[in-house]
């Protein structure tokens, strides 16, 4: 019980860190001089201890919805795998339910945006309408071929038998299984080719335009929803799709758990530097193909076994 | 004459619950109508009505009640014309009642033998002795899909249900469709029960299609009460997929899964029933203090609305499937029990559920896409018109109703396995497995899927994890006392107006950008623009209609079809007597031929001779010699 919650403890100490190492490895990559590694937490900090603009033609949503874009993640990061074998975990909750939890985040989010009457709010609900519609059907179907090979639809447990039972021999239907979570990682956490988190432009803004007119420690709880997020993905593609380590000693195990999501936040900054971000139209192309590799998935489960 | 078994309770339960907050909000609704007393007695025989179809004990009860609840609906929407396409609406939706109730007749008449006053149990021995049942379960599923709205028979609810006052369109909306519903589980089980695996497939399409469908025309639509309409459908949609699934586990012999998936079907027709009939009071109070239905009119109601905001919300966020809400906990069922189909030997079937999940997902996505348009567009925000801007909360009567009905979402959500024990009941009644203990198997915190490795969902401590953590949350934020300051949107530079601000069309226009190929909307764009640019303009109009695809291909065609036919036959008959005779002459061979083949065996010698008959009969008599 106590590793389950040194393990939250963890998996919420590092969230903003990861965003802030994701984009500290672009502008190194990119020949800037990176930001320093803290800048996540000074941002929280400097966040927490300002006062908070509520825009006057805003509603009583607009003071409700942040708690509610937070809390369900919260709870979704308690029903994780577990990073260290014998630790306690949740096995009961299934992955339906944590799409659930995601869905109901995102739902307050989109309307956050339009509770402040500004464009801007409007048109990032819009988009995220759109995408988050498109990546419901493809989630759905990655869990249920992941749930397959594991062997059970509980998450923590799924993830202890893929410990412990490592999928040879469905090992096609795994990868494309993974491809297609990995595809899903990018566009619900809002990362290039779906939507850039950098820009402040009404072109590309899908997550940032929702969020234009909050401030203070509204901002603040925003901004940990959106690591939060990430992290629970960057966990779930952890221990679902790279299940090695739990079994070591319980330190050693967690280290290596941080490490693995370190190693998925580099994947994603890789990414970021080396494609364009797609038009909006665009992007269903790429959510199309994480729902063909999860229908691949299956149907290689299904008929070949493999 | 009347039975009361389980099955009939469990829908009395549905349209007690469903009617009881409605009549407090009715009784609100009242002082607008003007043909008071028209609307009351036709009103409560709707409700009698309706009771009386799930208690019926007999075909004639049944049909006699049915007809009942036809007819008075079709009368309740009549209350209000004020405009001509109310009274097409009616005229429509008597139509389509009608066209169900013939193959309902047709049904009752062949399995009954001719005796209506019959028994349900006795209909099944006559049943199986007949040559076609599959031809039965047209007739069935023909007559109460056109009532419960399922593609392609599910044109006529986004006519009726916003011609209608806003407490029938409730009514309608959330419980005269589940009789169609009962009328599904009574006669399927108790008449036709060992189905084919095909049938199940049928309505497992039907519902995959229909959820689709109505959510995307949904997204389409700005008429809020024409919305919930086609939210219907898709909700309809879900439940015959859950009746589906349940049909094909029951033929391939997995007892077990086929109770679950109708226990499944069987609870979202209850959640249906709460939250749908919550958002036609919600879209009816807004209706009625804004004097339009035309959600583009609508926005920032929430500050003079309270009461229907929260309301709708609640209502909002459980028919978009989001946990911890009631319409969750079916939507999980339904997809944990198409996660059953692992366990089909049969492969291509086992092939296709997946894209019956998939369907099923989508529909869930652009749900919430359609969720956040409705209540984003119409409560949030800025007024979008001076009607929206004198807008304040209905009277107490209507509050309560709505009250009432979010009381029975929140049961149907806090109480889930009470519910599911006596929906259990009813489907063992059926003569189906008992599955609540392996739902329930450690008591009521966790309820398990009854596939192997299947899920498990824990709604009531979902419920208190989502309360408690928010609560934690808002604690500490009042705890850090913070300073709130209230200024005016930034926009730019400009000020924020009501034009300025998202409408509805915009925030469906991804969505229906990309589904243009089935749309194929209707737009309208116009602009003035200033001396001869292009780009500069200071007046502009973009609207924007979808006309729905299977209207104009299915009816639209078929009125055309008959037009031509009667054209053709009026000519042939060219007002002569003798012609005429000939024609009903000629009827009359075809009727008795038919009904040989029908109710006799059939043979290609004699099909071939009668054909031959019928040509020269037709050739010699009607069409006669070229002039």
């Amino acid at each position: 019980m106590i590793l389950y919650l040194f393990t939250i403890a963890i998996l919420l100490l590092i969230a903003p860190l990861l965003l802030t190492f994701i984009k500290a490895l672009k502008m190194r990559l990119l020949f800037k001089r990176p930001l320093p590694l803290l800048q996540g937490y000074r941002t929280f900090a400097k966040l927490m201890a300002k006062e908070t603009i509520v825009s006057e033609e805003a509603s009583q949503m607009t003071r409700v919805a942040p708690f509610l874009i937070l809390s369900p993640l919260l709870v979704t990061i308690f029903f994780l795998p577990p990073a260290a074998g014998g630790a306690f975990y949740v096995s009961f909750v299934d992955a339906f339910t944590i799409t659930g939890l995601l869905a109901l985040s995102t739902f307050f989010l989109m309307l956050l945006g339009l509770d402040s009457a500004s464009s801007f709010g409007g048109m990032g609900s819009s988009r995220e309408a759109f995408i988050s519609a498109l990546v419901e059907p493809a989630m759905v179907l990655t869990v249920f071929s992941v749930s397959m090979m594991a062997g059970d639809l509980g998450v923590g447990q799924a993830g202890v038998n893929l410990v412990h039972h490592f999928p040879k021999e469905h090992m096609a239907s795994y990868l494309f299984a993974a491809i297609s979570f990995f595809i899903l990682l990018i566009a619900e956490n809002g990362r290039i080719p779906v939507d850039n988190p950098e820009t402040h432009l009404e072109l590309t803004m899908v997550h940032e335009a929702m969020i234009l007119d909050i401030t203070g420690v509204y901002l603040a709880i925003i901004e940990t929803a959106a690591s939060v997020k990430f992290v629970i993905f960057a966990s779930l593609f952890a221990s679902l799709f790279i299940p090695f380590g739990p079994g070591l000693s319980a330190p050693l195990a967690l280290l290596v758990f941080v490490g693995k999501l370190f190693l998925i936040a580099a994947a994603v900054a890789l990414i970021e530097v080396n494609t364009a971000k797609l038009r909006l139209f665009k992007v269903p192309n790429l959510l199309g193909i994480a729902i063909v590799f999860a229908f691949l998935s299956l149907i290689t489960f299904y008929v070949l076994g493999a | 004459m009347f039975q009361f078994d389980t099955l009939s309770l469990v829908f009395v339960a549905l349209i007690v619950l469903g009617s009881v907050p409605n009549l407090v909000y009715s009784f609100g609704y009242l002082p607008h109508i003007e043909r008071k007393w028209h609307y009351l007695i036709h009103y409560f025989a709707f409700i009698l009505s309706m009771l009386g179809v799930v208690t019926a004990g007999n075909a004639l009860m049944f049909l006699l009640f049915w007809e009942l609840m036809s007819l008075t609906s079709w009368q309740l929407i009549l209350t209000e014309v004020k405009e001509k396409r109310t009274i097409d609406a009616a005229r429509f939706y008597f139509f389509m009642t009608h066209f169900g109730f013939v193959f309902l007749l047709l049904f009752f008449l062949i399995v009954t033998d001719g005796d209506l006053e019959m028994g349900f149990a006795q209909m099944q021995g006559i049943a199986h002795a007949f040559a076609y049942p599959t031809l039965l379960f047209f007739f069935l599923i023909l007559g109460f899909l056109s009532k419960a709205g399922a593609v392609p028979l599910h044109v006529w609810l986004p006519y009726a249900h916003p011609a209608a006052p806003s407490p029938v369109s409730a009514l309608m909306s959330g419980v005269m469709l589940k009789v169609a519903i009962y009328g599904m589980f009574r006669f399927l089980f108790d008449v036709l029960y060992p189905w084919p695996l095909e049938w199940g497939v049928l309505i497992l399409v039907i519902g995959a299609l229909s959820s689709l469908i109505g959510v995307l025309y949904a997204l389409s639509e700005h008429d809020i009460k024409a919305l919930l309409a086609n939210h219907s459908i898709e909700n309809i949609g879900i439940i015959l997929i859950g009746f589906g699934m349940g049909m094909i586990f029951d033929a391939l012999g997995l007892k077990v899964l086929s109770s679950f998936a109708f226990i499944a079907a069987l609870f979202h027709t209850f959640n249906h029933m709460s939250f749908k009939s919550l958002l036609f009071m919600g879209a009816g109070s807004v209706l009625h203090e804004t004097h339009t239905k035309n959600i583009e009119s609508y926005g920032g109601l929430i500050k003079s609305m309270p009461v229907t905001a929260l309301t709708f919300l609640l209502a909002s966020v459980s028919i978009s499937a989001l946990p911890p809400t009631n319409g969750f906990l079916s939507e999980w069922m339904i997809f944990q029990s198409m996660l059953g189909s692992s366990h089909i030997d049969n492969m291509s079937l086992k092939l296709a559920i997946p894209f019956a999940v998939f369907a099923l997902a989508l529909t869930g996505g652009l749900a919430i896409a359609c969720f956040v348009k409705a209540y984003g567009i119409t409560f949030l925000g800025l007024h979008h018109s001076a009607n929206a801007k004198h807008a304040k909360e209905v009277n107490k009567r209507m509050q309560t109703g709505m009250l009432m009905m979010a009381g029975v979402v929140l049961s149907l959500m806090l109480f889930a396995p009470w519910y599911i024990s006596h929906f259990d009941a009813a489907l063992f009644s059926l003569g189906h497995a008992s599955v609540y203990d392996t739902i329930f198997p450690d008591g009521f915190w966790r309820m398990h899927s009854v596939a192997i490795h299947g899920g498990v969902v824990s709604p009531l401590a979902l419920l208190l994890a989502l309360v408690g953590v928010t609560a934690a949350l808002w604690y500490g934020y009042k705890a850090l006392r913070v300073k709130e300051r209230i200024h005016r949107t930034w926009a730019c530079g400009y000020r924020t107006s009501a034009r300025t601000q998202y409408s509805a069309t915009g925030f469906a226009g991804p969505i229906r950008r990309f589904f243009n190929w089935l749309y194929r909307p209707d737009e309208h764009f116009e602009k003035e623009t200033l001396a001869g640019h292009a780009t500069k303009f200071d007046r502009s109009h973009y609207a924007v209609h979808v006309k729905p695809l299977f209207e104009t291909a299915l009816y639209t065609n078929a009125a055309r079809l008959a037009n031509g036919i009667s054209y053709w036959v009026y000519r042939l008959a060219h007002f002569e007597q003798t012609r005429y005779a000939a024609m009903i002459f000629n009827l009359m061979l075809l009727v008795l031929f038919s009904f040989r083949i029908f109710a006799h065996a059939f043979s290609w010698a004699t099909f071939a001779l009668e054909s031959v008959v019928m040509i020269i009969s037709i050739k010699v008599l009607i069409i006669g010699d070229k002039k």
